[in-house]
């Protein structure tokens, strides 16, 4: 399939080389926390980046009505490999949520927001009422509801956190009354106590109370939060300069690269490449979110809004878990921590924003 | 933005989405002022935490609970050693790094390696224990070398052992090092890395409650690693004790005993099903392979023929010879077969479906009651009393005594047993069943398989007339597993009548007491009832060829009894493997425990 050339020069290459320069900004950090460790995360991560960027091109190619039309077999697809997961995925640290395949490990709870994004956009796509009615609220809620119980099930409660993001992001798109709100937020509370007191394992628990008081956990992520603070504090203005923090390089540091790089970044680049980083962000969440106004369709709102809002869920949990305002929930912070498929679905999501905002005009 | 106009309306969902990103841009921003205040209006309180308070945390392993006998003699105890553990993320360069721990420690690569191995999936900064049970002078020359090395981490940790060595050793069991993937399966049982916990006995049955709870402890650390003090530490909780019904002389006198055979020392507390003594020979000392790592001695006691790792109590599974002639006798009296006063008349041989059978005493008994044939453990009268019987009432009987099935002892890998019967041989072998193998189960051969256990259980029941008993080595106030001392093991409708109780005791007791099978284990002034008896290991026809071509054949041999007859306090068990006769062998090592345990008595009357 040959590509207009006028579709080319709409592609927002603004938002493109933000892209890359917070990916390129991730692996030097990498590098800086793991480099001493055997593995060359950095070239591992540079090798992902080249390939979800590939992806990212593959997904431009299509006109995104393509995608959003087939959005129910991909649902399927997706609900099929879940479950497939589930079955047969052999234990991975405790959680069934890695399946190989061939050299390649897959995350399909990974893949399942990209579907998740295109479902909403399709279910909304003809939805021109001021306000949600509640028998489309349930519809849309169950249809979300199979993918996330079978990802609670694995349980990855990490991932099925930033569903929030996409179904709480459609709903507000399509109109939330007061009362709708007060009922979800009581429905959160309901489930917020009922989960805590049945569904959540100890371990989950204790992160929750670690946030509350840090020194209470001796083993857990108590020590992680308080070895992420001190490094980000120690960091002061303008950091301890590139492999040189202690924290990170004296490994008090844990999950330096992935997780955590967010608390090296601010060791090791102080408050400034802090600022840098999230003005960075800002720049391109703008880019992102303020795209709505390009989209031809509703279909195209859903999709920029939906995925602009899951990344900026992901950033802001991150930034908030490493210094301790908010639980340790296993949310990587989206193109600079290390690992393919959050490189992967982050890139793709991007590619699915530039996909609608180069089509403003199409009628191809 | 006019174009727009030619689409759909999509104002109200833009003007919603465009103020969720100044939302989220307001967050944004008060996230970074947070960082603000962390990294510049905190920065000092932070530096000074990253400069004097490196703090690395370390586990610290809880000692496990004691193990004690009936009169607090610790059985197993724990001391201070140290261990090595190699972290994978701080070494530099892998071959060099293995060769020079290889030379430090004195393991070959090889089994550093495999080691290192086992552990692949494990986090990198989590230490991998190399070396364990090291005292200080293995330690020294490593501490000294420590800067070499930022790899290797050396502690001290509690280590079990076992202060009496081998006694009691199949009772207590041993520890292994769980591996990766047993302590993935189970991380409700929150078991560390590298934690030793019970493989078999009493270690395995009661590891819940002899487990402690991990401490940990929070070290200073400079920037080159070296510890600088402690900021904070929790200490380990030491696991609960755990209190036995055994009795540590007697333990030792039955092992003794046994010293040099094959066999086992069943003792039991008649009211309370309490064991006294459990003694299966050979044994090992588990204190020669408390480590992590296999040594010679394991694979040695693992591939030795004589299997001294099995617990022949539990485990062994024998033909009960002429103790069987007990279940005989029970099963006969309370189905009206024969009453106390029956008469059979031995002549020495009898002929029965056509073949000809043999007492084991070739001139013959003469005519015979019940309680004489018990004493004289005579073939020819449960051959006719077999006969009468039929194979089902005696496979009921058995049942009804506890054969054929688990005791219930607190210690895993208890075996079941066998009781034949027509259906079970026709639903496993598929064959009729012959009358000719009645004869042959009624005076304990054939496919009857019994433990020593379930032995001395069914002992302690006559003893007890018909007190039910479950055996049982943790006492009553052991928390964890629910009381085991009053859960009956074998039906209570099944109860035989106290006469039957009594006549067979009878017999029991003239065999001990008046020149019976059972005399070698008289002693003087305690009234001790027993039953002895002797296993064929191989069929009469092959024995007799071995014989002839003048190899010596040997039975396993038997004795069961109790003491004293009225009241009785204590059950004794003992099997001999090709001991020879019940009445020469086990009989005798019988003597030593109830001469052990009357004058046991006789000093604190009050036990």
């Amino acid at each position: 399939m040959m590509i207009d050339r006028r579709l080319v020069r709409e592609i927002d290459w603004v938002l493109l080389a933000l892209i890359l320069i917070q990916s390129l900004i991730g692996v030097f950090f990498i590098y800086s926390s793991s480099h001493f460790i055997p593995g060359a995360y950095h070239v591992r991560q540079l090798i992902w980046i080249g390939i979800s960027f590939l992806v990212m091109l593959l997904v431009l190619v299509i006109d995104y009505k393509y995608f959003v039309s087939l959005s129910g077999y991909l649902y399927g697809l997706v609900v099929i490999l879940l479950a497939a997961t589930l079955a047969f995925a052999r234990l991975v640290a405790g959680t069934k949520s890695w399946i190989t395949l061939g050299l390649m490990q897959l995350q399909p709870s990974e893949l399942a927001k990209i579907v998740m994004i295109l479902v909403f956009a399709r279910l909304f796509a003809e939805y021109k009422s001021a306000y949600l009615k509640t028998h489309h609220t349930l519809g849309a809620l169950l249809v979300a509801a199979v993918p996330l119980t079978l990802i609670v099930a694995q349980p990855d409660l990490g991932t099925a956190m930033t569903f929030i993001a996409i179904i709480g992001g459609a709903f507000i798109l399509a109109g939330l009354r007061k009362k709708a709100i007060i009922v979800f937020v009581l429905a959160a509370l309901v489930l917020g106590i009922g989960g805590w007191n049945i569904a959540l394992k100890d371990y989950q628990k204790k992160r929750v109370t670690t946030l509350i008081n840090p020194a209470g956990d001796p083993r857990g992520s108590g020590y992680q939060v308080i070895q992420s603070k001190i490094a980000i504090g120690s960091g002061g203005f303008a950091g301890k300069g590139f492999a040189k923090g202690t924290q990170s390089q004296l490994r008090f540091l844990p999950a330096r690269h992935t997780d955590f790089i967010f608390s090296v970044i601010g060791e090791e680049a102080g408050f400034l490449g802090v600022f840098v980083v999230i003005a960075l962000y800002f720049a391109l969440l703008a880019r992102m979110f303020l795209s709505v106004s390009k989209a031809r369709d509703r279909a195209g709102v859903y999709i920029i809004f939906t995925a602009s809002l899951l990344i900026a869920f992901q950033f802001l949990i991150n930034i908030l878990m490493i210094i301790g305002l908010f639980p340790v929930v296993g949310i990587t912070l989206p193109f600079l921590s290390y690992g393919g498929s959050s490189l992967l679905t982050t890139y793709v999501a991007c590619g699915l924003v530039l996909n609608v905002k180069m089509r403003r005009f199409a009628n191809v | 933005m006019p174009e727009n106009h030619i689409y759909e309306d999509l104002t109200l969902v833009r003007r919603r989405a465009n103020a969720v990103f100044w939302a989220v841009a307001v967050l944004i921003f008060l996230v970074l002022s947070y960082y603000w205040k962390v990294q510049i209006v905190e920065h000092k309180k932070y530096t000074a935490l990253a400069e004097a308070n490196r703090i690395r945390q370390r586990v610290l392993a809880a000692p496990r609970g004691l193990i004690l006998d009936r009169n607090k003699v610790i059985l197993a105890d724990n001391k201070a050693s140290f261990k090595v553990s190699l972290i994978r993320e701080n070494v530099k360069d892998e071959a060099m790094s293995m060769a020079g721990i290889s030379r430090l420690l004195g393991i070959d690569v090889p089994t550093l390696r495999g080691r290192v191995d086992l552990h692949k999936d494990s986090p990198l900064f989590e230490p991998i224990i190399i070396a364990d049970g090291l005292d200080s002078r293995d330690v020294a020359p490593i501490e000294s070398r420590r800067r070499e090395f930022p790899e290797i981490v050396v502690e001290s940790e509690p280590q079990r052992t076992y202060p009496n060595g081998d006694l009691a050793a199949h009772v207590l069991g041993y520890l292994q090092e769980q591996t990766p993937e047993e302590i993935r399966a189970r991380p409700d049982r929150k078991v560390r890395a590298g934690e030793m916990v019970g493989k078999t006995g009493v270690e395995r049955e009661y590891d819940d409650t002899l487990r402690g709870e991990d401490g940990s402890i929070y070290e200073i650390v400079d920037s080159l690693g070296r510890v600088r003090g402690t900021q904070a530490t929790v200490n380990p909780t030491q696991g609960r004790e755990v209190t036995l019904t055994l009795d540590a002389d007697l333990q030792r006198i039955a092992e003794e005993a046994l010293e040099g055979r094959e066999g086992v020392v069943v003792a039991l507390n008649v009211k309370t099903g309490g064991v006294l003594a459990l003694a299966s020979y050979p044994t090992y000392d588990p204190n020669r392979f408390i480590t992590r790592f296999t040594p010679a001695e394991w694979r040695e006691l693992m591939t030795d023929p004589l299997s001294p790792l099995e617990n022949r109590a539990i485990r062994g599974l024998y033909a009960p010879g002429s103790i069987f002639k007990l279940v005989m006798s029970m099963g006969g009296l309370d189905s009206g077969n024969i009453t106390p006063e029956t008469t059979v008349y031995c002549s020495g041989s009898t002929q029965i479906y056509g073949a000809v059978r043999h007492c084991w005493f070739a001139p013959g008994h003469g005519a015979m009651d019940l309680s004489a044939a018990i004493k004289n453990s005579c073939n020819i009268y449960f051959y006719a009393l077999g006969r009468k019987m039929g194979i089902d009432l005696i496979a009921r009987s058995a049942s009804r005594l506890g054969l054929g099935r688990k005791t219930g002892v607190d210690l895993v890998g208890e075996k079941d047993g066998l009781v034949p019967s027509e259906e079970w041989k026709k639903t496993t072998l598929h064959e009729p069943w012959y009358p000719g193998e009645t004869i042959s189960v009624a005076i304990g051969q054939g496919q009857l398989q019994v433990t020593p256990i379930q032995i001395a259980t069914m002992t302690a029941l006559i003893a007890g007339r018909g007190d039910i008993i479950r055996p049982h080595f943790a006492e009553r106030d052991v928390e964890g597993p629910p009381d085991m001392t009053d859960r009956p093991a074998i039906d209570p409708a099944l109860a035989f009548t106290k006469p039957t109780y009594e006549a067979v005791i009878a017999g029991m007791w003239r065999s001990v007491n008046e020149g019976g099978t059972g005399q070698g284990a008289r002693v003087e002034g305690f009234d001790i009832c027993g039953k002895t008896g002797s296993t064929q290991t191989m069929s009469r026809e092959s024995a007799a060829r071995l014989a002839q071509a003048g190899r010596e054949v040997k039975t396993h041999s038997w004795f069961t009894g109790f003491a004293p007859r009225t009241n009785p306090r204590i059950v004794v068990t003992v099997l001999v493997e090709y001991g020879g006769g019940g009445g020469a062998t086990a009989a005798p090592v019988a003597r030593r425990i109830f001469d052990k345990f009357r004058s046991k008595l006789a000093a604190e009357p009050g036990r």
